[in-house]
C-alpha cells in the first residue's frame, strides 16, 4: 500500500520535472550558441585549413542551418537519444558521456561518503556539547574546509602524498595504467574488481581514488556537519529524547538510537543536494587529477566551443539532479512515517 | 538594531570568540580593501624582470613573481577587487532575490509560477560549469565574473524570500497594515522584507566566500580577470603550478590572503545566524 | 599467486593492505614499455580527419607508413629532421626523372599490412588518390607539392608506383613524407565504405588498417591509447623493428603533475611541460633535457595591417622599437627557445634569405616615439592585445611586459584572453587588431613561409598584409629551381618584410623534451611531436 502510493508520488515528482529539463536543454542549446567562438574554424585549424574545410566541418555539425530549424534537429535527435557528435573525442556524445560517468559516479560517491562518515560524528559530538570547545574546534575544521579552492587542495595532496612521499600512486586517472582491468559489469572499478576477486586491483583502484575523493570531501563536509548538529540539537531538544531519558535509557542508545534516527532526515536531503552539485562541481578536481569523468570532458568541451558535449553534460546533470532529489524524496517518505502520502 | 539586540549580539561575542575574530578579521580586510593602494609598499603591476622570482626577503616580504613584482603589494591590492566581486556578486543576487523572491510570494498566481519553473531551470544546472560557459559567452571581464557568480547564487535568495513571505503574507499584522490603507508595495518593502532581511544576510555572508572560491575556480581554468590586475584567485592559479619547482611563496601567501578572507566570511555568517536567530543555530 | 605484505602499506592503511606482488614478468615490461604523457589528447586514428589534433597525428606516424619519410641530421649536437635527406620508407628506392616531372617508387618486397596482406601499388594508389579526392585534410597539404588529382598516380605494376606532376616542384616528394598520405590498406578499407562515404573515413577514424610499426591495443579517445609492437615491421633505421614492445600515450592536463610523473620516473618522455618546469627539472640534473629551438616555426606579435591605427607602417615601427624583447623573453621562456630580433644588419640589409630571420629591432622608446609622432598619434592611441587561454603561460607574462611598455610611448592597451575557439575564429574573421600567435610551417623553406602566412586573404595571413611586391616575388620563388637566384629572392622577400614591419617577431621557442636518462634516440620533428619508432631504452 505504502510502496504503491510512494512510487505514485514519484512518478509524479518526475514528470512535474520534465518543464525544468526541457528548459535546461533549451537554455544550454542557446547560451552555446551564444558563445562567440566557431567550432568549425577552431577545428580545422590544421596547418592549411581553408575555407572549404570550415564548410566540411559546418555542414558535418549541421552549423549550416538557421538556429531555430538547428534547435528543432537537436530536440528530434534528442528525443531519439541521440545527443550528436562531438569533435573533440571524434565520438558519440552519448557513448563518451556513458563511459566517463562512471568514473566521475564512483568518485562523488567516494567523496560523500568520506564527508558523511567524517560529517556525521563530528555534527553529533558538536551538537552534544554545544558552545564548548569541541563545539567550536569542529565548526573552525568545517570552516578551513571550505576555505581553499579545491584545486589548490588537490595540487598539494598530489604534491605530498605523490611527490614528495611517494605513498600515492600516479594521478593520472582511475588505476594503474600497467594494471588488467576487470570486466565491466558497473562501470565502478572498486565494485568490478570486487566482483573479479581481483584484490590486487582493487587496492590500486582505491588508491588512486582516495586523494581525489579526500579533496572533494574537504569542501562539504561543513553543509553536512552543520546540518547534523543543527537537526541533532532540536531532535535533542525534542519531547521523546526527554522522556527516553527520564525513564532511564542509557546515553548511547538515546543519542544513537532515538537522536540520530530523528534527525537523519535532514542530513538525506542535504547530502541529496550535495551529492547533485559535487557531480557537476567537480571540474578542476577531475582536471587535476586527470580523472576521465564527465566535468572535465564538459570543460575541453566548453574551451573549444563543441557544442554537442556541453549539451549533452548539461543535460545529464539535469537528469542526474532530478534523479537524486527523487531518491531523498523516496527515501524520506519511506524513513519518515509521519509524511502523508499524497 | 534594538539595544536587546545588541546586549544579545555582545553576549553571543563574548561567548563565541571565533565569531568576535571572523568579525574582526572581515573588518580588517574591508579596511585593507578601502586604503590598498595607500598600504602597498611597491607599483602592484610595475615589473622587474631583472629580479623575478625571488624567495621572500626584508625587501619583498611574500617574494616577487615571474615578472618581479612584488607579491606581497599585489596581494593588498587584490584584496580590493577581490571584495569587490564578492561583495557586488552576493550584492546582485540579494537584491534581486529578495524583490523577486518577495514578490512572487505576495502574489502568487501566474507571476510565482512563471519565476518558480525558471527557478527550477537554474537549480538543475550544474552551477560552476554554468558560471564557466556565461564567462566565456560574455568575455572574461570583471563584470561578466560578477554577473555569472550572481546568476548562479539567484535561485537560492528568490526561493528563500518566497518562502519566507508566503508564510507571512496572511498573518495578522500583516492584514492589519494592508486594512489600515497601505498600499500593496509598501506592505512588502516596510512589513514583509525586513523581516526576511536577517536571515538571508546570514545566506550572503556565507556566499561570500564562496563567491571568492569560485572566481579563483575560474581563475584556474583561464577565465579569471585579464591580466595585469592582481587578484588572489588567478595568482593562486599560476601559482600552483610552481609547487614542484619550489618557489612556494607564489602560492602560498596569495593562498593565505584568499583563504583568510574566506574563513573570516564563512565563521562570521555562521556566527550572525546565531545572534539572529539563536533557536535556529547550524 | 603469493600473497605478501609491503611494509610501508601496513604503515598506510593495514587493514586495506591486500598485497600482490609485482611479479618479475611486470618488472620486464616496464622496461620495454614506453609511457608518454602530454595535456593534448589524441582524437581520430585517421590523421586526415578535420580537426585531428597533434597527438593523433603522432600516433597514426606509428600505426601506419608513408612513402618515404624524412631523414635526420645534428643541429647544434642535437637530432633534428632533415628536410634535404628523403629515404624511403614503404618505398624501397624512387627516381626523379631528369626532366623532374615523374617520380618512380619501387615498394619493398616484404611490406605487409598488419593484417599480413602484401603492401601493392594498389593500395599506394587508393591512398593518395583517397588524400587528393576525400574531403580531408591531406587535400590542403598535398595541394603545396602539386599533387591535385587522381590521375597523377599510376600503379605500374605490384610493386611500381609512379607520380606525375604538371611541373617540377621541389616540395612534391616531401609532401609524401609529411603527416596525411598515409599508405592504407585498401581491401579492408573499401570493405568499410558506404555510399555517402566512399573513402572509408568513418570507419578508419576509430580503426587502423595500416603497416606501421605500432598495431592499436586499445583507444579511449581523449584519455589514452595503447600500442603494441607490430614485429614484422623493418623499416627503422639500419632495417630494424622499433625498440618498445608497448607504447603507452596518456592524457594529463596539468602541466605541473606531467613534470611531476617525469621526474618521478614514472613517466619516460614528456615535450609539452611549462618553461619553468623543464628549466627546474634541467637544473637538477637528473633526467636528460633535451631542448631544440623550433626552427621551423616563430612566435610573434601581429597587427592588423587593414585596420587603423596598425594600417600605417610607422605604427607598427613604433611598436617593433617600444618592446623589451629580452625581458619579455625571460619572463616568459626563462630564456628558453631562440630571440628573433637584437640582430645587426651590416648596411641594413638581410644578411641571408632564409626564414624565419633575426631581425635588427630592439628596445628603444626614443625611437619609437619618434615614429608614432611621424604618424600622427604623437599621444599614442587605445588598442586591444588579445591572446588564447590555452598560451597563458607563457602570453600573459608576455602581455603584461608589453602593456606596461607601450604604455611608456602613450599606447594604452586592454589585454584580452580569449578562449581557444574564440580566437581562432576572430583571427580568421580578421576581426582582431593586436593579437599574439604562434605559426609553423612542415616543409619550412622561405617561399613557402612568405606564401603562406603573408599572402592573400586567408586566415594564416595573420597580419592581413597585401603588399604586391611580396606576392609576387614569393611565387616566383616557389618554382625558382636555382639556388642563387632563389637565395636573392628570400633576402629581398626579408627586406620587405623588415621594412614593411607586418608584425613584431618575437622568437622561437624551445622544444624541451624532457625524459628519462636511459632514453636514446629523440629526434625533433617537423610535427613538433615525438615520433616513438625513434626512441630506445639504453
Amino acid at each position: 500500500m505504502k510502496l504503491a502510493s510512494t512510487a505514485k508520488r514519484a512518478a509524479r515528482r518526475f514528470a512535474s520535472s520534465l518543464p525544468a529539463l526541457f528548459g535546461v536543454l533549451v537554455f544550454t542549446f542557446l547560451l552555446m550558441r551564444v558563445l562567440p567562438g566557431d567550432p568549425a574554424v577552431f577545428f580545422a585549424s590544421g596547418p592549411n585549413a581553408g575555407k572549404e574545410e570550415i564548410e566540411t566541418i559546418r555542414k558535418q555539425m549541421g552549423l549550416d542551418k538557421p538556429v531555430p530549424q538547428q534547435l528543432v534537429l537537436y530536440l528530434y535527435d534528442v528525443g531519439r537519444g541521440n545527443l550528436g557528435r562531438s569533435l573533440m573525442t571524434g565520438q558519440n556524445v552519448t557513448k563518451d558521456l556513458k563511459e566517463r560517468l562512471p568514473a566521475s559516479l564512483e568518485l562523488t560517491f567516494s567523496a560523500l561518503l568520506i564527508a558523511l562518515v567524517s560529517a556525521i560524528p563530528l555534527g553529533i559530538l558538536a551538537a552534544l556539547r554545544p558552545g564548548s570547545l569541541i563545539d567550536h574546534g569542529v565548526r573552525l575544521f568545517c570552516a578551513l574546509g571550505v576555505c581553499v579552492p579545491t584545486f589548490v587542495s588537490g595540487l598539494l595532496l598530489i604534491y605530498v602524498f605523490y611527490y614528495l612521499l611517494g605513498i600515492a600512486p600516479d594521478p593520472t586517472g582511475r588505476v594503474d595504467i600497467f594494471m588488467t582491468l576487470p570486466p565491466s559489469h558497473t562501470g565502478f572499478l572498486l565494485i568490478d574488481f570486487l566482483i573479479a576477486g581481483d584484490f590486487e586491483g582493487w587496492w590500486a583502484a582505491f588508491k588512486q581514488l582516495i586523494l581525489p575523493a579526500c579533496t572533494m570531501a574537504l569542501f562539504v563536509i561543513a553543509p553536512l556537519a552543520r546540518i547534523t548538529r543543527a537537526s541533532m540539537l532540536a531532535s535533542l531538544g525534542s519531547d521523546f529524547v526527554r522522556t527516553a531519558r527520564s525513564v532511564g535509557l542509557s546515553w548511547w542508545r538515546i543519542v544513537v538510537t532515538y537522536a540520530l534516527r530523528n534527525a537523519i532526515l535532514p542530513v538525506i536531503t542535504i547530502a541529496g543536494i550535495v551529492f547533485s552539485t559535487m557531480l557537476g562541481a567537480n571540474v578542476l578536481v577531475e582536471k587535476v587529477f586527470s580523472w576521465p569523468g564527465v566535468a572535465s570532458y564538459a570543460l575541453d568541451a566548453l574551451l573549444s566551443s563543441d557544442y554537442a558535449p556541453v549539451q549533452g553534460f548539461v543535460l545529464l546533470m539535469a537528469f542526474v539532479f532530478v534523479i537524486v532529489n527523487l531518491v531523498v524524496d523516496v527515501l524520506y517518505g519511506i524513513a519518515d512515517p509521519r509524511i502523508s502520502i499524497g | 538594531m534594538s539595544s536587546a539586540t545588541l546586549q544579545h549580539a555582545a553576549f553571543i561575542l563574548r561567548g563565541n570568540p571565533i565569531t568576535a575574530v571572523a568579525a574582526a578579521g572581515s573588518t580588517l580586510l574591508i579596511l585593507v580593501g578601502l586604503f590598498a593602494p595607500w598600504l602597498a609598499p611597491y607599483d602592484p603591476i610595475a615589473s622587474d624582470v631583472a629580479n623575478a622570482l625571488q624567495a621572500p626577503s626584508a625587501a619583498h616580504w611574500a617574494g616577487t613573481d615571474q615578472l618581479g613584482r612584488d607579491v606581497f603589494s599585489r596581494i593588498i591590492v587584490a584584496t580590493q577587487l577581490d571584495l569587490t566581486i564578492a561583495l557586488s556578486a552576493v550584492g546582485i543576487s540579494f537584491v534581486l532575490g529578495a524583490v523577486i523572491g518577495a514578490l512572487c510570494g505576495y502574489t502568487g498566481g501566474r507571476l510565482d509560477r512563471s519565476v518558480g519553473r525558471f527557478v527550477d531551470v537554474l537549480m538543475a544546472f550544474p552551477l560552476f560549469v554554468l558560471a564557466m560557459a556565461m564567462v566565456a559567452a560574455l568575455g572574461n571581464r570583471v563584470e561578466n565574473i560578477v554577473i555569472a557568480t550572481a546568476i548562479i547564487n539567484l535561485p537560492f535568495y528568490i526561493r528563500f524570500a518566497r518562502a519566507e513571505v508566503n508564510v507571512r503574507r496572511n498573518l495578522g499584522w500583516v492584514e492589519a497594515a494592508r486594512a489600515s490603507g497601505e498600499s500593496h508595495v509598501s506592505v512588502v518593502l516596510r512589513f514583509l522584507l525586513p523581516n526576511v532581511l536577517p536571515a538571508m544576510v546570514v545566506q550572503m555572508s556565507l556566499n561570500l566566500g564562496w563567491a571568492i572560491i569560485n572566481a579563483a575556480g575560474l581563475s584556474f581554468i583561464g577565465l579569471g580577470v585579464k591580466p595585469p590586475t592582481p587578484e588572489w584567485g588567478i595568482m593562486v592559479a599560476e601559482g600552483a603550478r610552481f609547487i614542484s619547482t619550489g618557489k612556494w611563496w607564489l602560492v602560498a601567501f596569495p593562498g593565505l590572503a584568499l583563504m583568510l578572507a574566506v574563513l573570516c566570511f564563512n565563521l562570521l555568517g555562521d556566527g550572525l545566524r546565531d545572534i539572529l536567530d539563536p533557536r535556529q543555530r547550524t | 599467486m603469493r600473497l605478501t605484505y609491503s611494509k610501508q602499506m601496513l604503515g598506510a592503511a593495514a587493514a586495506l593492505a591486500f598485497v600482490v606482488a609485482a611479479g618479475p614478468l611486470q618488472a620486464q615490461t616496464r622496461a620495454e614499455t614506453l609511457r608518454y604523457v602530454t595535456g593534448a589528447s589524441v582524437n581520430t586514428l585517421d590523421p586526415n580527419i578535420p580537426g585531428s589534433t597533434r597527438e593523433a597525428f603522432a600516433v597514426s606516424l606509428s600505426t601506419y607508413d608513408r612513402l618515404v619519410s624524412f631523414g635526420r641530421k645534428q643541429l647544434n649536437g642535437k637530432w633534428v629532421f632533415d628536410l634535404d635527406s628523403i629515404r624511403g620508407e614503404l618505398a624501397e628506392s624512387y627516381e626523379v626523372s631528369p626532366d623532374g616531372l615523374k617520380i618512380t617508387f619501387k615498394l619493398r618486397k616484404d611490406a605487409k599490412f598488419q593484417d599480413g596482406s602484401p603492401v601493392t601499388a594498389e593500395d599506394v594508389k587508393w591512398s593518395l588518390d583517397r588524400a587528393v579526392t576525400a574531403k580531408i585534410l591531406g587535400k590542403a597539404q598535398l595541394l603545396t607539392g602539386s599533387l591535385t588529382d587522381a590521375s597523377q598516380f599510376k600503379a605500374i605494376d605490384p610493386l611500381t608506383f609512379e607520380v606525375t606532376l604538371p611541373k617540377p616542384d621541389k616540395l612534391a616528394l616531401p609532401n609524401l613524407a609529411t603527416v596525411y598520405p598515409i599508405i592504407i590498406n585498401s581491401k579492408l578499407a573499401k570493405s568499410h565504405t558506404t555510399e555517402e562515404d566512399p573513402w572509408a573515413q568513418a570507419w578508419l577514424k576509430d580503426n587502423t588498417a595500416g603497416s606501421g610499426a605500432y598495431i592499436l591495443e586499445s583507444f579511449k579517445p581523449g584519455e589514452q591509447v595503447m600500442l603494441k609492437r607490430n614485429d614484422d615491421w623493418n623499416r627503422g633505421p639500419g632495417g630494424k623493428q622499433a625498440f618498445f614492445k608497448r607504447l603507452i600515450l596518456q592524457s594529463v592536463p596539468e602541466p605541473a603533475t606531467r613534470a611531476n610523473l617525469v621526474e618521478k620516473g614514472d613517466v619516460d618522455i614528456v615535450i609539452d611541460l611549462q618553461a619553468s618546469d623543464a628549466q627546474s627539472l634541467e637544473a637538477k640534473g637528473k633526467l636528460q633535457v633535451i631542448s631544440t629551438p623550433q626552427y621551423n616555426a616563430m612566435t610573434f606579435i601581429s597587427m592588423n595591417n587593414q585596420m587603423p591605427p596598425f594600417d600605417k607602417v610607422d605604427v607598427r615601427r613604433a611598436i617593433a622599437y617600444a618592446l623589451p624583447y629580452d625581458d619579455m623573453f625571460k619572463a616568459a621562456l626563462f630564456g628558453r627557445g631562440e630571440l628573433l630580433t637584437g640582430a645587426t644588419w651590416a648596411d641594413g640589409k638581410p644578411p641571408s634569405g632564409a626564414f624565419p630571420i633575426k631581425q635588427p629591432i630592439k628596445l628603444d622608446l626614443d625611437k619609437a616615439k619618434a615614429y608614432l609622432k611621424a604618424a600622427g598619434f604623437p599621444d599614442g592611441f587605445s588598442t586591444t592585445f588579445s591572446f588564447n587561454v590555452g598560451q597563458s603561460a607563457t602570453a600573459e607574462p608576455m602581455a603584461a611586459l608589453l602593456k606596461e611598455s607601450l604604455g611608456k610611448i602613450g599606447i594604452k592597451v586592454d589585454i584580452q584572453k580569449l578562449p581557444d575557439a574564440q580566437m581562432s575564429t576572430q583571427i580568421t574573421e580578421k576581426k582582431l587588431p593586436f593579437f599574439t600567435e604562434g605559426i609553423v610551417a612542415w616543409l619550412p623553406s622561405t617561399d613557402y613561409f612568405y606564401r603562406n602566412f603573408y599572402t592573400g586573404n586567408q586566415r594564416w595571413n595573420y597580419s592581413s598584409i597585401d603588399n604586391a611586391e611580396l606576392t609576387s616575388i614569393a611565387q616566383e620563388a616557389r618554382f625558382e629551381a636555382d639556388k642563387t637566384k632563389y637565395e636573392a629572392d628570400g633576402v629581398k622577400l626579408n627586406a620587405i618584410n623588415f621594412d614593411q614591419m607586418p608584425q613584431v617577431p618575437l622568437w622561437q621557442p624551445s622544444q624541451d623534451a624532457v625524459m628519462a636518462p636511459s632514453i636514446a634516440g629523440y629526434t625533433y620533428q617537423f610535427h613538433r611531436q615525438v615520433d616513438y619508432r625513434d626512441l630506445s631504452r639504453k
